[in-house]
């Protein structure tokens, strides 16, 4: 399997022409960029990272859940690396003696839940309202501006720790808090991108031959701004993460029996003294989840920029 | 401007910043990391322990002293008292003493400081907690004689007036003071808000001269880092650090801390209005399990709402047994009855409640759902959670079990009892004629009687009513520096008296 | 300029304003103080008086007008907790807060437009890998982690740091540390894109193919192109670093706005959470007209009419 890829991957080398321009079908384009994938072995584990914690995210709740939840305060903070236990102890136990690896795989779904989700609510409203900002100019701009504004010196830990003592700490909650103190930044972002590139000679042409605003916008603004704002996107997955964690770290945020690695890493610190495995494995799956996103979406760059492709592909030919 | 100061300050500090970390202090004084700062000083909010501890019987001092191991009342600034009539006191006052500020402490003094705390301008404790409701008034027969006057007769006055902290008469009324002026062994000195409180040694002090001259009270919040500064010296006494961060058997002391934990239940609301169900919540929680792993294996088993330190405490009752085949089988029963055996029950707990809290809450829900109970888990900020604590309760509320946790420090049943289990107590789910009525006569008794009569209201309770799952009576861990001799006790719930802080023999470098 | 600045600064009071009436209600829709401030076994009345004392029984508009009224004449009210002036209680804790941020941000900007342009010169090569992983695991590691893990490392096993608190510079190392972790980790992957981005465009290559100028010249060119999407980004981590300054305060009990604020929200201080809301509005405000002129000055394309 791996080598018929490969193979695949090569005989793309070989024909570099076609590359140039545009896939003829969208089969063949998948091919392509996984062809491409298999070439860069950082994106690749990257990719199979994210495929698996995709899967955790899907059956993880649904095969572990009771694992996750078995006390035995005997086996309190069990220690890792053993399998005395059982293989579903390898990570160790938590402090009520719970499986570290159970509840790792089972708190992947809110916790990507929460993050994905809170992201792409903010991408899409901050971006389509940073377009506008950017495009229109005017007082549209400036009170889309200010309202940016407003909401960026709201701290948003702040914001979280008021809101969700008003409404309850629930995933939907945290989901909606963190969302809107996360619209400035892409809201800028996009503005500031789309100020530069409307001066550029394609758009203006466009907008010179008569075409809509919103077409403007949408096929010729957008694609541009993509790249920066998948990278953006990519290291805001993280920060959401990271302030749940800090919420529930300040004892708001996420609730138990709810679980999240945030939450997870939170409780541990409790422990750091005594058993630092409580807090370590759900950081490094903050860590691992963030580094496979943010790698998977520069090469994604790299790779959706037709410039850089071509390039790409020239030196690993050469190499080859 | 500040910020230029504070700028300065860390470039200027760079240079001789390596040297001071080696020897933080002299040899007698001594810094003391709380888990929280003080808000504001004031003598008459004392009974509130961010406060109490760092200026009670330090900065300022009582009239009567409580010995909390002996449920005792010492005299400390009064030399002496009698009851000359159901509802009046006379007490004689310790001669020859001067506040920090060169006042003498006469009657003048303990009428001004009484006076103060009654201002309802003022949210004093002492008086909201304390004294509300007894009326209390003084005036004054000569200077060292004081008469007390109450609504209605108030057995334990002098328990009562442990609590009142007597200042100078030149602390403002009606305003809260962030400068204390009392008589104690220690002058308050300054207050760096978020940072530190300092303490320095009253020479002029009435009673024996303390070893240490200077105390310095900082707050960590984390305990792994309050227990990590006195590990390295920066601090000599971390005042309360959770149980997995005291692993050294040396420096880490274990006091109770008066506090005792337990679920309420929702009496009224089926299916906790019946009985069986009561009892199988009981018998299902491995309350054993949790000593020694989540909670602190020097906590004790509690069977009522107040601890052994607690005059009306009743010893007589057997603790319940982890028994869940009991407990599934009172389920089936009351199912059998037609009791709602199945309806989702709500296990109330807030963050941070003691320590690890959390985890127990979880732990617990776990085990009442191995036996067949459906519990939802529900952890409420302290606001949302008083707010289910106190009444008036809502009539269609869920049922409950709901964890609470009461500190009864000033030594008499009194302060739960009717609080926790009267009719009108802003904290009982029962209603219970007979029980109010025993709960009001005991309050009016002393001595044996008084004893005898709470300890049939927590019987009662506890194997009649089976109001509720009572768990443990808390401690807390002190870790105190190799510098100091000292050892915790319960006293040091609420205070901590720098006089007895005593230096270890080998400390002489 | 000026105008540029006079009229921001207009349109910024409205911010300010929406701000503060947010604040004001969501801040009450938290719940009553009085149930904080008293024993659980106060009684009815003296509950009230609590209320009546601090005007909590009146009408919420009747408690707004007084509060903009008091605003008018400069005064936010009076702290529930420390009972003295909550602007008072605000401005002492400001300045550490804001010397945490300025010893921070200064730091973050010059490490990562460092590391992020020398990894984007040669994008896959060795420095290149190392230093996006290294930036991967500042911008994801949890701050309070590192904070308790820093202490237990430096102070307790090392003993080369102190554990907390301030006072020397020493005390500052590990906070600005913790502090750092994540805006330079983000800021690191920002640099290193824009400037791929710069590098790689037209006018550069053709500058670089025609021979102009040293390569330092070429790289001052790409960065000044680049650089857009990096102040955005800055900007917000500067805005942000209150709320890392949350959790630094806490673990190190430093005694600043971040730690003050989330206090009061605990204790219901009213007051005091609308003169921090207010004190970090203006700074982050201050922050943003910077960055406007700062894109103004970056990118002559960018008018301001």
């Amino acid at each position: 399997m791996p080598s018929s890829t490969r193979a695949f991957g090569t005989a793309e080398m070989a024909a570099p022409v076609s590359l140039a321009v545009r896939p003829a079908a969208p089969s063949s384009g998948v091919r392509e960029i996984l062809g491409l994938l298999w070439q860069d072995k950082v994106a690749t584990v990257s990719a199979a990272l994210l495929t698996l914690v995709l899967a955790c995210v899907l059956f993880g709740p649904w095969l572990l859940a009771d694992q996750a939840r078995a006390l035995n305060l005997m086996a309190r903070n069990a220690p890792p690396f053993s399998i005395d236990k059982g293989w579903m102890f390898v990570l160790g136990a938590d402090a009520l003696g719970r499986s570290l690896l159970a509840r790792i795989v089972v708190a992947s779904q809110n916790t990507m839940l929460i993050a994905v989700s809170a992201v792409l609510l903010s991408v899409t409203i901050g971006g389509v309202l940073g377009l506008i900002a950017g495009y229109k100019g005017g007082w549209a701009s400036a009170v889309l501006l200010r309202l940016a504004d407003a909401i960026m010196s709201f701290p948003s830990m702040l914001l979280a720790v008021i809101v969700l003592f008003v409404f309850d700490p629930g995933v939907t909650n945290v989901i909606l808090v963190l969302a809107v103190s996360r619209i400035p930044i892409f809201l800028r972002t996009v503005r500031a991108e789309v100020l530069e590139i409307k001066e550029r000679m394609f758009v203006v042409a466009a907008r010179a031959m008569g075409a809509r605003t919103d077409r403007v916008l949408l096929r010729h603004v957008a694609p541009m701004i993509l790249p920066t704002i998948i990278n953006l996107a990519a290291l805001e997955i993280a920060f959401v993460m990271l302030v749940e964690s800090g919420l529930s770290f300040l004892g708001i945020g996420i609730q138990p029996p709810e679980v999240t690695w945030g939450l997870m890493v939170a409780d541990g610190r409790n422990y750091l003294g005594s058993a630092w495995w409580l807090a370590f494995w759900p950081g490094v799956a903050i860590m691992l989840v963030t580094m496979a996103l943010n790698l998977l979406s520069n090469w994604l760059r790299v790779v959706t920029d037709p410039v850089e492709r071509w390039r790409l592909q020239t030196s690993v030919g050469r190499h080859d | 401007m500040n910020i230029w100061k504070s700028i300065a300050l860390v470039a200027s500090t760079a240079l001789i910043a390596p040297a001071s970390l080696a020897h933080a202090q002299d040899a007698t004084a001594v810094t003391i990391v709380l888990p929280a700062g003080p808000d504001r000083l004031d003598p008459c909010e004392t009974p509130r322990s961010v406060i109490g501890r760092i200026i009670k019987q330090n900065v300022v001092e009582t009239l009567v002293e409580l010995d909390y191991a002996n449920q005792k009342t010492l005299p400390r600034l009064a030399t002496s008292w009698e009851q000359t009539a159901p509802t009046e006191w006379v007490f004689k006052l310790r001669p020859g003493i001067t506040f920090h500020d060169g006042t003498p402490f006469d009657a003048k003094s303990v009428v001004h400081s009484l006076g103060r705390t009654n201002d309802p301008a003022l949210t004093c404790i002492t008086r909201t907690k304390y004294l509300d409701g007894i009326d209390i008034k003084a005036v004054e027969v000569d200077p060292l004689t004081v008469k007390f006057t109450t609504k209605t007769a108030v057995p334990i006055l002098p328990t009562l007036l442990a609590q009142l902290t007597i200042s100078s008469v030149n602390t403002p009324k009606g305003e809260y003071t962030a400068k204390p002026i009392g008589t104690g062994p220690y002058t308050f000195d300054h207050w760096t808000q978020g940072e530190n409180v300092g303490l320095a040694r009253n020479d002029g002090y009435w009673g024996q001269k303390p070893v240490i001259d200077k105390a310095t009270y900082v707050w960590r919040t984390e305990s792994s880092v309050a227990a990590a500064m006195v590990e390295t010296g920066e601090a000599d006494l971390a005042f309360s650090i959770a149980p997995q961060d005291a692993t050294n058997p040396e420096t880490d002391k274990v006091y109770p801390n008066s506090d005792s934990a337990l679920f309420r239940l929702s009496v009224d609301i089926p299916p906790l209005n019946d009985i069986r169900v009561r009892k199988a919540i009981n018998l299902a929680i491995d309350r054993t399990a949790f000593l020694g792993s989540v909670i602190s294996d020097k906590a004790e088993l509690a069977m009522q709402q107040v601890g052994p330190s607690a005059l009306g405490f009743n010893p007589n009752l057997k603790p319940w047994a982890y028994d869940p085949e009991q407990a599934q089988k009172l389920l089936a029963e009351a199912k059998a009855d037609g009791v709602d055996v199945d309806r989702e029950i709500r296990m109330i707990g807030r963050p941070a409640m003691f320590a690890n809290s959390n985890e127990f809450v979880e732990a617990s829900a776990e085990m009442l759902r191995a036996v067949g109970f459906n519990i939802k888990l529900e952890n409420l900020e302290m606001t949302q959670w008083l707010k289910m604590a106190n009444k008036p309760f809502s009539p269609d509320r869920a049922p409950n079990i709901f964890l609470t946790m009461h500190d009864n420090n000033s030594g008499d049943a009194a302060f739960t009892a009717f609080f926790k289990y009267h009719s009108d107590g802003r904290q009982s789910e029962l209603h219970d004629p007979a029980l109010d009525a025993l709960i009001v006569s005991a309050g009016t008794k002393s001595g044996e009687e008084r004893v005898r009569e709470y300890n049939e209201v927590f019987r009662k309770i506890y194997e009649d009513v089976v109001a509720d799952v009572p768990l443990f009576h808390m401690v807390n861990y002190m870790r105190v520096g190799k510098r100091l001799d000292f050892t915790p006790t319960i006293a040091n719930a609420v205070e901590l008296q720098l006089a007895r802080l005593k230096l270890a023999d080998k400390a002489t470098d | 300029m000026g105008s540029f600045i006079f009229k921001r600064s207009l349109q910024s009071v409205f911010s300010l304003v929406a701000l503060i009436i947010l604040i004001f209600f969501l801040a009450r829709m938290t719940g009553s103080p009085a149930d904080l401030y008293l024993p659980q076994d106060a009684s009815a009345e003296a509950r009230f008086q609590f209320n009546e004392q601090y005007g909590f029984n009146d009408p919420l508009i009747e408690q707004f007008g007084r509060f903009l009224w008091g605003l008018l004449h400069f005064d936010m009210g009076q702290s529930l907790q420390f009972s003295r002036p909550a602007v008072d209680v605000v401005l002492q804790a400001f300045p550490t807060t804001l010397a945490l941020a300025a010893i921070t941000m200064p730091l973050v900007l010059l490490v990562s437009i460092v590391t992020g342009s020398l990894a984007a010169y040669r994008p896959g090569g060795i420095f290149d890998r190392f230093a996006s992983i290294l930036s991967l695991i500042g911008a994801s590691t949890p701050n309070f982690w590192v904070a308790i893990v820093g202490v237990l490392v430096f102070a307790v096993t090392l003993r080369v740091l102190p554990t907390s608190g301030t006072g020397t510079a020493l005390h500052w190392i590990l906070p600005v540390g913790v502090l750092m972790l994540r805006p330079t980790g983000v800021l690191v992957q920002v640099v290193r894109t824009s400037m791929m981005t710069a590098l790689s465009s037209t006018y550069i290559k053709t500058a670089r193919a025609k021979g102009v100028g040293s390569r330092a010249i070429v790289f001052v060119h790409a960065l000044r192109n680049g650089l857009l999407p990096v102040i955005t980004v800055a900007s917000d981590q500067a805005a942000g670093i209150v709320n890392g300054a949350v959790i630094v305060e806490t673990v190190f009990g430093f005694p600043g706005i971040g730690k003050l604020m989330i206090d009061s929200v605990l204790l219901r201080d009213f007051a005091v959470i609308q003169a921090a809301v207010l004190v970090t509005a203006l700074a982050v405000f201050v922050i943003n007209i910077i960055v406007d002129i700062t894109y103004a000055l970056v990118d002559p394309r960018i008018r301001y009419s």
